[in-house]
This record gives structure tokens, C-alpha cells and sequence, in this order.
């Protein structure tokens, strides 16, 4: 035996050692793929199925396509049914986008939301082309300039109705109830600068409207509020309406809610991991009034983003009482993370909490009074609405009453402290 | 294996069966290559590669895919997302290819079986109210005396009000032998009544007829399913017995949404001698097939004088149809042109039971016209009266409930003769029995038809 092994260790020596080199890889690589498949089995078959569904597509379907195509339709169908806030940048556009690309002057004026894949208004800017040419928030497009609709990202979808001044963009739109869908034609033209109005109802009230949120308008909120604070005879409550408003960062929410709310919290930010929460407050000295007047702030499916924040933070301070119907709940915060072929993922990393904790994104807020059921006369349904006069409009009729009932909740700090 | 795995898929909507489709004893089909297949699509099999989708790309995806899963606010599992990235990636592709997850996927084999389980009536809503519009004969829901004009105002329970057809139809739907709860309410009841059924599998007839008084035959196909075939040539041959002499035949294709490319081919055959009747081309020569027509078939009808009503709603195989007794002036091409859905779907199931339709061949008429985005165009126009007013929920309703619906003309019994006050509100129809009872046609649309031998 002795005399076999020495002969053995002699005779081939380094094959003996390379065959433990191969054993020793291969337990190695079994272990390092075997290992994480069997951990994580499921992901595996998952990412299996993509490479299958992928390996079909490129031999069967009748005209060819890229994969370069497949797998950037991939992406964007991935980012897609996350939410309308999550997005895809091709490499030309993350460059747009890091050079700070200046976004064209013109623009429709609407908010799009992409919704059980379908491109859905989520609101129109008061005044603005898409108003003009009668788009409605709710309704569905199914087609930009005759090219029907699929799998586009909600900012995508957000670039095709901007562009050049004058422009005109023919739409194909879907609306409830419609008989068939309607045509029609929006102008691109630069948006109103103003985004802040105020009207003086019966009863003292002031209605402020804001009718979507951009840098200037916390400043714009400021010189309103303070003319209302300054009134003579006294106002004796405020309606403030953020229907119908989806567009706005939550800096410029915080700055806004801010006037009325001081440094009080005003939203908490939550990503992936515990250590991410954020709080939000305000500044005391941006407070305007000595003493904040009943409020009622007018919500529904088309408020999101900042004014859902806005929403939120006055009504869990106990500052405001809404009325109206569920707010959209949109509301989180995206961050660009960069493929290693130039793309780039624009993915939701923190949702919004109102200071109470109570989650906005996806949930939305119930208002705490419902707002009356209009009957949908015929002519809603025609492509222009009349334009109504916070007097006309039955939700603020319905907000000054509660304000001269004495209902709403005045403002009362319910902080324990 | 491919092939095996694949069905093809001849609709719009409806109907599997590759499986069928390369195993039936049918007409005579040449599979394989085909002779006229042009240079671009062998080219484009030089193209494929082995490994079609190479590392790097597939890296890419993979590191959004990890990118979501660490940073996204919530958890997400893979299988969704790779959900969402399959259907972004059929999304690039045409609106006729769509990714189905599996309970879509089993909906779909189940409506294109032909038959479902359920209790047997067809229903509508009547004034915003779910109403019966009748009990199928021999069905549960006819066994346990439902009536037209029922009223269901509860199912298993849930009130009924604000409900949709198609909703309600999955109320109603379910397991064989499972029990459903409906609370009817009927003109003389003092309160509503709750009747308990059983369900029952149920079959779908897609062909209906009806006759007209002197010798002439009207059969409707309502979309090419299983036993499409079978059914219309019972249909042929209890007419041939009823109506003597059979004098003409009007085969009405609109709003025929489609079905199983292989029940289009059986149905054309069924009115040819012989002769092509469609041909497909794909990427692959799977996909490349030459369908015939086969001679002396038992219960074949490929003299009888022959109108093809077709309008925008007939696409696909109600297309190839039209097309094959175009193309072989076999039929009077009678509407309005028709979709234009020239396209070969197959269903390619995944391992997790979810499916890809992809679009994976072009088909063409005998005289090698495509009919994708052209339709076939009527020998002679006639355009139909459209009810208005009728809204776009209401129009998806019936789409989607085609087989529940009130068919109107075909409600009666096949064989009642159709009523000139019925004609009236059919312009198309009117004139297709105007032309087979002067036959031959006048000259300017004799020309569409092959001289009779």
C-alpha cells in the first residue's frame, strides 16, 4: 500500500493537485449557485420566467424587434406598475435630465397619471390650454396626435404635452359615460404665472384658490393671506380650495403649510428602511395670522402631491376641517438611480405620512365632510363647461356654511404638550 | 416542443387550439414550408441567434430589477415586477399581443372551450335592472323555471343594483356542481322569491339560423370556436331537409369577432370544391402554412347560391372566410368592409401558468392579399342603420357578454321564417335576400362570381 501511494504521489503529483483545485472550484461554485437558488428559489423562477417570456418574444414574434427595445419596454413596464410617480429615462434622456435640459415654454396645463395602463387626466390647471380645450380630469387619452396610447411612463407622457408655443396636439378621450370618445385639440402656451387667487364671499369668508403649486407660490399664499389677515370688517373664515391641484414639490407644500401651521410638523417622510424617516416642520416665523380664522379646505380625486400634503398637515393640526370627496394619494418622493448602459430608473423612495401617521400614497385622504353629490347635468358632459364662480359652485356653498354654522373645527392645538 | 407548447390563436378574442391545428384530420392542409415565402423572411431567420438575449442587456435589467428591491418604500416580489417587465416588453410590440397573468389565461380557455359552467341564462340589464332575457332549454336555470322578464335582484346575496353584466356574470359563473342564491323578483310575486341552482356545465352555440319562407337559408356565426363546424353543418343539413328546394344562403359574419384559425379554414371549406383558402407567413416556417379546401366532404354546400354579409365588426377569421369566397368567387360579398385583422396569434403558456399572445404570422387570401389594416372589401356596399345614442359602456357590456346577449333575429326558433317587418330593420340583410331570390345576380356583380360548372 505504502509503495502504491508513493508511487501514486510521485507518478502524478500535480494532477492530484489540480483535481483538488477542480473539486475544490466546483464545490465552490455549487455551493455559490446552488446556495442563493435555493434561498431565494422563488426569485429565481421569476427571473426565469422574464428570460423565457424575453427568449419567445425575439423568436416568434412576426417582426423583429431589439432587444435593446424589449428590455427598455421591460423597464418601463416594471417602473409603470410600481406607481405614477416611478419612471425610465433612456440615456438621452437622464443626459437631458443632468444637464438640465430646459424644459419647453409651453405646455397643456394637466397633470397624467398612468392607471391600470391607462393615461388618465388626474387634474387640469385652471385656465390653462387643456381647460380651454375641455379636458376633464378623470377622463382617459387614448391618443396623441392619432398614435394610440400604450406603455408610456406617466412623465412620458408628461413630455408629449410640452413643447414649442402654439402647438397643436390632437387628442383622442375617453370620458365616462361618454357615447363615444371625444376629439380634441389642445394649444400648448405658457402657463399663467399666477397661482394663488382670492375672491370675498357672503358672511366675511375669504376663497382662496390655488390652483396648482410651483416656487413663487408660497410667496403668492404669503401676500394673500396676509391681505386677509389685514381685512377690515374682520374675515371670519377662510375656504381654501385644492381641488382639482396635483402638481407641486413638498418643499413648496412645507413652505406653504408653513404660514398657517408655523413650525409645527407638517409631513413624515418614510423610505425602505426604519432609519429614513424624516420629519418636516415649518418655521414660526412664517406664520401670518395672529389668530387663524376657521378654515375649510375643498379636496377631491384631483388633489395630490403638495396640496395632499397641504391637506393633510391642516387637518391632523386640527387647523382646517375638509370637505369634498377622497383625495388622490400620490404622494412620494423619487430619486434617479443610473443604469450601467446610460438609462436611468426614476423611482419612488419615500411616501408620505401626515404628521398622525396616517400613509397618503395610494390611500388618499377622506374628507371629513362629505361633499354634497352634484347630479351631472348634461352639459358636463359637453366639451365646454361653463366656467363657475366660487358662488355657483356648491361645494363652497356648502364650506361657508359649515363656517358660519360655527362647525368646523377652529383652530385648537390638540399637541399633548 | 415549441410547437407543441403553442396554440394558434385566430381572433380578435376568442378561441385556442394549435394543438388541434396541427393534429386535425380536417381539410387538407400542407404544412411546412411555403413555396412563395419571400427572401425578408428568411432573412430574418438568418437573424436569429442562439442566445437572443445577450448578458449585457439582460444586466441592465437585472440591476434596475435589484434597484427596486432594495429602495422601493414597499417590499415588492420579484414575480410582480417581472409581471409588470413582461407586459412593458409586450407593450413594444402590436395591440393583438398581450401577456395574460394565469387566472386571466384560465378565463380566456375557458371562454374559448366553448362551453362554461354556469346555470343557463342569458341576462341583461333592462332599464338598469338585472333581468333574465331567457333561460337557455334544458339548463339548470330553465329546470328551475326562470322566466324571461325575471328580475334578479339579488345574487348569493348582494344586491344587483349598480352592477355590470359582466360582473354579474362572474356572480353567476362558477364551479360545476356549486350552488348559486338568486333572489328573483317576478310580475305577481308579492315578495321576491330566492331560487337556488345548481350550476351545470353549459355549452355556447356560435352558430344560429333562421329561414325565410321561399328556399332560403340564413345562418349567423357568432365567433369560430370548437365545434363552429359541427354546428353549421347540422345547421345545413336540417335546412336541406326543411327547405326544399334550398334555393340560397346567407352567412352572416358581422360583428363575428373572430375565433380559432382552424374553424375558419373548416367553415370555408365547407362552401369550396377545393382550392386555397388562406395562407399564413411568419418568422418561422412553422408558421408557414397553405390551407385547402378538400373535395366530395360529406355535408358540404360548395354550389348552393351564397351571400356573405360582413361589416366593420367582422375581423380575423370571419376575414379569412370572407376572403376565401371572395377570392374564389364562390359568394356575393354583401356590408360594409370589414377590420382588417390580418394577423395569427399564438398562445405560448409559461411555466408559471401565466400565457404570452404574441402575434407570430400574417395571413393572406388566395390571391396574396394581406388583410392586416385593409379588411376585405364588399362586392357591393350596403351600409347598415346603427342604433345611437348607445353608450360606450353599454356597446363593451354586450362585447364582453356576447354569448348572454339578446341576439335579436336568431331568438326564435331556426326554423321560423324570418318576418318581412324583420327584414325592414336590416337593410344589409334585405338586400342579401333580395339578390338570392332574383339569382342570378345583374351582370355588374355576376362578375364577382365564378361562371357555375
Amino acid at each position: 500500500m505504502k509503495h502504491l501511494n508513493a508511487l501514486k504521489t510521485s507518478g502524478s503529483g500535480f494532477r492530484t493537485y489540480r483535481w483538488l483545485i477542480v473539486i475544490l472550484v466546483f464545490l465552490g461554485l455549487t455551493a455559490y449557485f446552488l446556495l442563493p437558488v435555493w434561498a431565494a428559489s422563488s426569485k429565481y423562477d421569476s427571473l426565469r420566467l422574464y428570460t423565457e417570456a424575453l427568449f419567445e418574444i425575439t423568436q416568434k414574434y412576426v417582426w423583429p424587434k431589439s432587444e435593446k427595445t424589449l428590455i427598455y419596454g421591460s423597464l418601463r413596464g416594471m417602473m409603470n406598475s410600481l406607481d405614477p410617480d416611478s419612471s425610465f429615462f433612456t440615456a438621452k434622456e437622464y443626459q437631458n435630465f443632468l444637464h438640465g435640459k430646459k424644459t419647453p415654454t409651453a405646455e397643456a396645463g394637466l397633470v397624467l397619471i398612468v392607471k391600470n395602463n391607462l393615461l388618465t387626466v388626474a387634474s387640469v390647471i385652471d385656465d390653462s390650454p387643456a381647460a380651454k380645450a375641455g379636458l376633464k380630469p378623470g377622463d382617459h387619452i387614448l391618443k396623441i396626435n392619432g398614435h394610440t396610447v400604450r406603455n408610456l411612463t406617466t412623465q412620458e407622457a408628461t413630455r408629449r404635452f410640452q413643447g414649442a408655443p402654439n402647438t397643436k396636439i390632437k387628442l383622442q378621450v375617453y370620458r365616462n359615460n361618454a357615447v363615444k370618445p371625444l376629439d380634441l385639440t389642445v394649444t400648448l402656451k405658457p402657463l399663467g404665472v399666477q397661482t394663488v387667487t382670492t375672491h370675498y364671499l357672503d358672511h366675511d369668508v375669504a376663497y382662496v384658490r390655488i390652483s396648482y403649486f410651483n416656487t413663487k407660490t408660497p410667496l403668492e399664499l404669503a401676500k394673500a393671506f396676509e391681505k386677509i389677515e389685514r381685512r377690515q370688517p374682520p374675515v371670519q373664515g377662510i375656504v381654501l380650495d385644492l381641488r382639482n391641484n396635483a402638481r407641486g414639490t413638498m418643499e413648496e407644500a412645507v413652505r406653504s403649510a408653513s404660514l398657517l401651521l408655523g413650525d409645527q410638523q407638517i409631513l413624515i417622510a418614510k423610505g425602505r428602511s426604519p432609519k429614513s424617516e424624516e420629519s418636516f416642520r415649518g418655521k414660526n416665523r412664517a406664520l401670518i395670522f395672529k389668530k387663524l380664522p376657521p378654515m375649510v379646505v375643498l379636496v377631491d380625486h384631483g388633489t395630490a402631491r403638495a396640496a395632499e400634503i397641504m391637506a393633510g398637515a391642516l387637518r391632523d393640526q386640527a387647523r382646517a376641517t375638509l370637505l369634498g370627496e377622497k383625495t388622490l394619494g400620490l404622494c412620494g418622493l423619487t430619486k434617479v438611480f443610473p443604469l450601467e448602459d446610460g438609462s436611468a430608473l426614476v423611482m419612488t423612495v419615500a411616501q408620505c405620512y401626515t404628521p398622525h401617521g396616517q400613509k397618503i400614497q395610494g390611500k388618499g385622504l377622506e374628507p371629513t365632510v362629505p361633499g354634497i353629490k352634484v347630479k351631472a347635468k348634461k352639459s358636463e358632459n359637453k366639451v365646454t363647461a361653463k366656467v363657475v364662480t366660487p358662488e355657483q359652485d356648491p361645494w363652497v356653498q356648502q364650506a361657508v356654511e359649515l363656517i358660519s354654522s360655527g362647525k368646523p373645527q377652529t383652530a385648537i392645538n390638540k399637541k399633548a404638550s | 416542443m415549441i410547437v407543441r407548447k403553442s396554440w394558434l390563436w385566430g381572433g380578435v378574442a376568442l378561441l385556442l387550439g394549435l394543438a388541434l391545428g396541427w393534429s386535425f384530420s380536417g381539410p387538407a392542409v400542407v404544412f411546412g414550408q411555403n413555396p412563395n415565402s419571400s427572401g425578408s423572411i428568411r432573412n430574418l431567420q438568418a437573424s436569429l441567434s442562439p442566445t437572443p438575449v445577450s448578458d449585457t442587456k439582460l444586466k441592465v435589467f437585472a440591476q434596475g430589477l435589484s434597484i427596486i428591491e432594495q429602495n422601493y418604500p414597499e417590499p415588492k416580489t420579484t414575480k410582480d415586477l417581472v409581471y409588470g417587465a413582461i407586459r412593458g416588453a409586450v407593450g413594444t410590440l402590436d395591440p393583438h399581443s398581450s401577456f395574460m397573468t394565469p387566472d386571466e389565461f384560465k378565463e380566456l380557455q375557458i371562454e374559448t372551450k366553448g362551453k362554461f359552467s354556469g346555470i343557463g341564462i342569458e341576462i341583461t340589464l333592462k332599464d338598469h335592472i338585472l333581468t333574465v332575457v331567457s333561460p337557455i332549454e334544458g339548463t339548470p336555470a330553465y329546470q328551475a323555471g326562470l322566466k324571461a322578464g325575471d328580475q334578479i335582484v339579488k345574487i348569493n346575496g348582494k344586491i344587483t343594483k349598480h352592477i355590470t353584466l359582466m360582473e354579474a356574470v362572474k356572480l353567476i359563473r362558477g364551479p360545476k356542481g356549486s350552488k348559486v342564491n338568486l333572489t328573483i323578483n317576478r310580475e305577481g310575486f308579492e315578495h321576491p322569491k330566492v331560487v337556488v341552482i345548481t350550476r351545470q356545465i353549459i355549452p355556447i352555440h356560435s352558430v344560429k339560423a333562421r329561414i325565410l319562407g321561399d328556399g332560403i337559408g340564413y345562418i349567423r356565426i357568432t365567433n369560430f370556436q370548437d365545434s363552429t363546424n359541427h354546428d353549421l353543418e347540422a345547421f345545413l343539413k336540417k335546412m336541406k331537409k326543411r327547405l326544399v328546394p334550398f334555393k340560397g344562403l346567407i352567412l352572416d359574419l358581422r360583428n363575428d369577432p373572430g375565433g380559432l384559425l382552424e374553424q375558419a379554414v373548416r367553415v370555408s371549406d365547407d362552401f369550396l370544391k377545393s382550392g386555397l383558402i388562406v395562407y399564413t407567413e411568419g418568422r418561422s416556417r412553422h408558421q408557414n402554412m397553405r390551407f385547402y379546401a378538400r373535395p366530395d366532404q360529406e355535408g358540404k354546400e360548395p354550389s348552393i347560391p351564397m351571400v356573405v354579409l360582413i361589416n366593420a365588426g367582422s375581423a380575423s377569421a370571419s376575414e379569412i372566410v370572407a376572403g376565401a369566397l371572395k377570392d374564389q368567387k364562390r359568394a356575393l360579398i354583401v356590408g360594409t368592409k370589414s377590420f382588417g385583422k390580418g394577423s395569427v396569434q399564438t398562445i405560448i403558456p409559461l411555466d408559471d401558468g401565466s400565457a404570452l399572445r404574441l402575434t407570430t404570422a400574417l395571413y393572406f387570401t388566395p390571391s396574396g392579399v394581406t388583410i392586416n389594416e385593409k379588411g376585405i372589401k364588399p362586392d357591393l356596399v350596403v351600409e347598415e342603420k346603427r342604433p345611437q345614442n348607445e353608450s360606450l359602456q353599454k356597446l363593451r357590456d354586450e362585447l364582453l357578454t356576447r354569448h348572454m346577449r339578446r341576439e335579436g333575429l336568431t331568438d326564435k326558433p331556426w326554423n321560423q321564417p324570418i318576418t318581412p317587418k324583420e327584414l325592414d330593420k336590416d337593410a344589409q340583410l334585405k338586400k342579401a335576400v333580395e339578390l338570392l331570390r332574383n339569382w342570378p345576380p345583374p351582370k355588374n356583380l355576376a362578375q364577382y362570381l365564378a361562371p357555375q360548372r
